[in-house]
């Protein structure tokens, strides 16, 4: 029972990130059903950044607020280079072209900037814990689980409340129809764009922070997580995201400590088999958008 | 009437792509033998990896191109086929070493390249059923993403037990290594398994299964439409790719001499599929060029990279330029080379092009075709000749469709006796269409069933359905549009010869009839509209269908092409010898092309009989004709 709630905990901070990163894949698909295979490149981008001004010399203070904006920057910039000009192409097109993105961002940071690791230091109370009962917390989960949650609370209030949410969630519902009702497609991408990039750059916060490092590759694996998240949920539905964000985490945590010893090294592995499992089954994920084909 | 198999058709289908299968293969070999003379040791390093990677890129393309069923997964196959190879091939004394405690007595085994090659074969193919029963499973069709994902789990997890499994795969340090001077010598057979898969991959474009497979990548829908079952051509084309991945695979361990985890994957993924999308996924011509291209274009920047640039004596040496060219450039050059192919030119260089297209045209400049004699000229052809008909009416009961809160149909029924032209007429959004999207398994009703004889069809899948004999159209035109006008009408003909008892309407004079015999080689998607509208209605009646359900064949056509359009439905539809259920708003073109009329409003049926019975009746003049009438005096 301690067990479980431990990894309850570890399992839902780990997961809250994918949920950010989920997210912000999930907004993109639904406005413009790209599946983005770069949105990793907000974080190799951002760490980066955090590397040279921390050599600068400036605290995670300022560190923070900056990796948020480089990350909605990216994401416009790499709206405005690649994928406006794929906008309504075929799914394989936009796919492949995310995955060009993804190779050509990692390819200009190992051979212009750096093919090694780059290290900085963490923010020291990352490793702190406090004891409830026999279960022990890292305040850093606390802290990404509190600051995920708000985030979730913003975003939700954005896209109810304002006309900017109103006319991305008509979009992601028909695109079409949302343009003929006077929506402008070009601002609603955009606008996608740049909120992915604030959900990654805070996603991006508590990646680099846990990492200390990052090299022209550390993009990979957080958007792996993150693409499987936003596929488990069930694509270009928001709330699928976030539910197959804090899913994998648990997953991952509770695999982890439950497999036995010999195998525990293929948890990734197992998680993908799950996944594959997963689709096999219902393939359209957790949450089924329907998309009717007219006929 | 020619048969079937005409020398011609032989001549298209088999003699013609295998001659530019060959020829294909000659220039690679060639050019790679010249090259390989000139340039020496590293140079022929080059070439062979390049004719190794081609085998495995013609194998992606068997599957990709023909299903466009993206996969992520080949090179994990590849894994599978390496490690296996390698197992089994590798020398005993040397496994001791590396792999001494294998599982099952492994690292006793000795097989010899061969052997081991048709081994790993076996065992890919047998993991490739699993995933294409999962793929079958999860409905993939062209370009959906939960194929990309199932197909990149299995690299992922093919990847992870290579990393993690250290007993039979020597884990990520040290992996398995042939004795040097133990590998593959000479490139004799490099080039046979090359002519072969070349070969292979054009006949499988080219036959039936192929095609089939090619029609549900253009249109999953229409092609269940025509009696296909996409599962089966998706399932072909991946044993096919799959089994010529892994000779490929074991081919490039058995040259290269080892094998570790990060050798067939991301890495390998990326080369690959930029090698296939660059030159054109659909075409095995473009995928052999993207590989030529490819690999050049690798040389180039890894040169540029490490000596600076040179190109045919132009060289330029500054600082900025050495600054810029530097390892990881080719990298760059793939990645670029993806993002531009699908910016700029997403099919890639060539498309759908394949060099022996090209001599098939120069071919027939030559000796043109005789032109077929009309239907009509044509002693009975469809079903009525060996099957009774009487009795098999198309029964229509109480059918029930609900969209959330909309119900679309309310208990409509109706028959359709064989031989009769029927029409179904009401304003928009009466249910018209669902009607005819429910009795060909597209919407599932709610309540009611349908029948054709004595078979009921109302949960039967979609290509059962038309196997049964109901064949429909589309109200917004759904052709097979890489396949040309003729593979469109001869595709539903295979379907049918198969599928569909009785002797059936030649092809080439449903073609000549549909006044399409001057643009029976033109692709579909370049027909104008009126052509592709005849060409619908040629495929639907080639599959000869018990009865044709036409969704507003004469949509956005102008009152002119309309009456014609009466006159060749009837007759079409006379000489295959099926009933006809046309939907349209257009009352001349129904009243002239109808026995009988049904009135379809907010799902109901509210009136039925000759078209004459049905204009005088007073709900159908209130419900429907009153506004139209009042339109067309006003208009």
């Amino acid at each position: 029972m301690t067990e479980l709630a431990q990894n309850v905990i570890d399992g839902l901070g780990r997961g809250s990130i994918y949920a950010l990163l989920a997210l912000g894949i999930a907004v993109i698909f639904g406005v413009m059903h790209l599946l983005n295979f770069a949105h990793g490149e907000l974080i190799t981008v951002s760490g980066y950044v955090a590397y040279w001004v921390f050599s600068a010399g400036l605290s995670w203070y300022w560190i923070a607020p900056l990796v948020v904006l480089v990350s909605v920057g990216t994401a416009l910039a790499i709206e405005q280079v690649a994928f406006r000009w794929v906008r309504g192409a075929a799914d394989f097109t936009m796919l492949l072209t995310s995955f060009g993105v993804h190779f050509v961002v990692q390819a200009v940071f190992f051979m212009y900037v750096s093919a090694s690791v780059r290290n900085f230091d963490r923010p020291r109370w990352i490793t702190n814990t406090f004891d409830v009962g026999p279960v022990t917390i890292e305040v850093f989960d606390v802290v990404v689980i509190a600051v995920t949650a708000l985030t979730l609370a913003a975003t939700a209030a954005v896209l109810q409340r304002t006309m900017f949410g109103l006319s991305l969630r008509a979009a992601a519902e028909d695109f079409d129809a949302a343009r003929l009702m006077g929506v402008k497609s070009d601002r609603v991408i955009r606008g996608a764009f740049a909120l992915s990039g604030v959900l990654a750059g805070i996603a991006a916060i508590f990646w680099l922070m846990r990492a200390g490092q990052t090299t022209p590759s550390a993009g990979i694996t957080p958007m792996l997580k993150g693409v499987l998240a936003a596929l488990i949920g069930g694509l270009g539905s928001l709330r699928g995201a976030v539910l197959g964000g804090l899913l994998l985490g648990l997953a991952e945590v509770l695999l982890r400590s439950r497999l036995p010893d010999g195998i525990a090294g293929l948890t990734d592995g197992v998680v993908f088999v799950l996944i594959a499992l997963l689709f096999i089954f219902r393939p359209g994920g957790l949450i089924t958008v329907s998309r009717a084909e007219r006929v | 009437m020619k048969p079937p198999g005409s020398f011609a058709g032989v001549r298209r289908d088999v003699a013609f792509p295998m001659t530019g299968a060959a020829l294909l293969a000659a220039v690679l070999i060639v050019g790679g033998a010249v090259y390989s003379a000139a340039g020496g040791a590293t140079a022929d390093k080059l070439v062979t990896a390049m004719l190794i990677d081609a085998i495995m890129v013609v194998g992606l393309q068997i599957y990709i191109g023909n299903t466009g069923v993206f996969s992520f997964g080949h090179i994990g196959f590849a894994a599978v086929a390496g490690y296996t190879f390698a197992v089994l091939a590798i020398e005993p004394a040397r496994k001791s070493t590396v792999i001494r405690n294998a599982p099952w007595g492994l690292n006793e085994v000795h097989l010899s390249p061969v052997q081991a090659t048709a081994v790993a074969a076996l065992v890919t193919l047998v993991a490739a059923v699993v995933v294409g029963l999962g793929l079958a499973r999860s409905g993939a069709k062209s370009g959906s993403v939960s194929a990309a994902v199932i197909t990149l789990a299995l690299l992922f997890v093919t990847h992870e037990l290579a990393l993690n499994w250290t007993d039979l795969t020597g884990g990520d340090r040290a992996g398995l290594s042939f004795r040097i001077g133990n590998t593959l010598e000479g490139r004799t057979v490099i080039y046979v398994v090359l002519v072969a898969v070349i070969v292979m991959a054009r006949l499988f474009a080219q036959s039936r299964i192929g095609r089939l497979a090619q029609a549900a990548r253009e249109d999953n829908l229409a092609a269940r439409a025509m009696g296909v079952n996409p599962v089966a051509g998706q399932m072909a084309a991946l044993l096919l790719s799959v089994l010529v991945v892994a000779v490929a695979a074991s081919l490039r361990v058995y040259d290269i001499g080892n094998i570790t985890p990060k050798f067939f994957f991301f890495d390998y993924t990326l080369l690959t599929l930029v090698m296939l999308i660059v030159g054109g996924r659909n075409s095995v011509t473009g995928a052999l060029s993207g590989v030529v291209i490819i690999t050049a274009g690798r040389e180039l920047t890894r040169r540029f990279a490490s000596d600076g640039f040179e190109f045919f004596g132009v060289s330029l040496d500054a600082p900025v330029v050495d600054w810029l060219l530097r390892e990881g450039l080719t990298q760059i050059f793939l990645g670029a080379a993806m993002l531009g192919f699908m910016i700029l030119r997403a099919n890639g260089l060539l498309g759908d092009w394949e060099l022996d297209a090209w001599l098939w045209r120069r071919w027939r400049r030559r000796k043109p075709e005789e032109r077929p004699e009309p239907l009509a000229e044509i002693a009975p052809v469809g079903l009525h000749a060996e099957v009774d008909h009487e009795g098999a009416a198309l029964e229509v009961h109480d059918l029930d469709v609900d969209f959330g809160g909309f119900r679309a149909l309310d208990g409509a029924g109706l028959t359709v006796a064989p031989d009769e032209v029927v029409g179904l007429i009401g304003p928009n959004g009466a249910g018209k269409t669902t009607l005819i999207n429910v009795i060909t398994g597209v919407v599932a009703p709610s309540a009611g069933w349908f029948k054709v004889g004595e078979r009921e069809l109302t949960v039967a899948p979609s290509h059962d359905i038309a196997r049964a004999g109901l064949v429909r159209t589309f109200q917004n035109l759904r052709l097979f549009g890489a396949l040309t006008v003729r593979q469109n009408v001869e595709l539903a003909a295979r379907v049918a010869a198969q599928h569909r008892p009785g002797s059936h309407p030649p092809v080439d004079a449903l073609i000549a009839e549909a006044g399409l015999w001057d643009v029976r080689d033109r692709r579909a998607r370049e027909l104008d509209y009126g052509s592709a509208r005849r060409l619908e209605l040629a495929r639907a009646a080639a599959m000869a269908p018990a009865y044709l359900l036409l969704d507003e064949p004469t949509s956005g056509m102008s009152d002119a092409e309309s009456a014609e359009m009466i006159g060749r439905i009837r007759h079409m539809a006379a000489a295959v010898d099926a009933g006809v259920l046309v939907i349209d708003h257009d009352l001349n073109f129904i009243t002239g092309i109808s026995d009988r009329i049904y009135v379809l409003d907010q799902g109901q049926v509210i009136s039925a009989g000759t078209p004459d019975e049905v204009q005088a009746d007073p709900a159908v003049r209130s419900a429907y004709l009153g506004a139209e009438i009042d339109a067309q005096r006003r208009g």
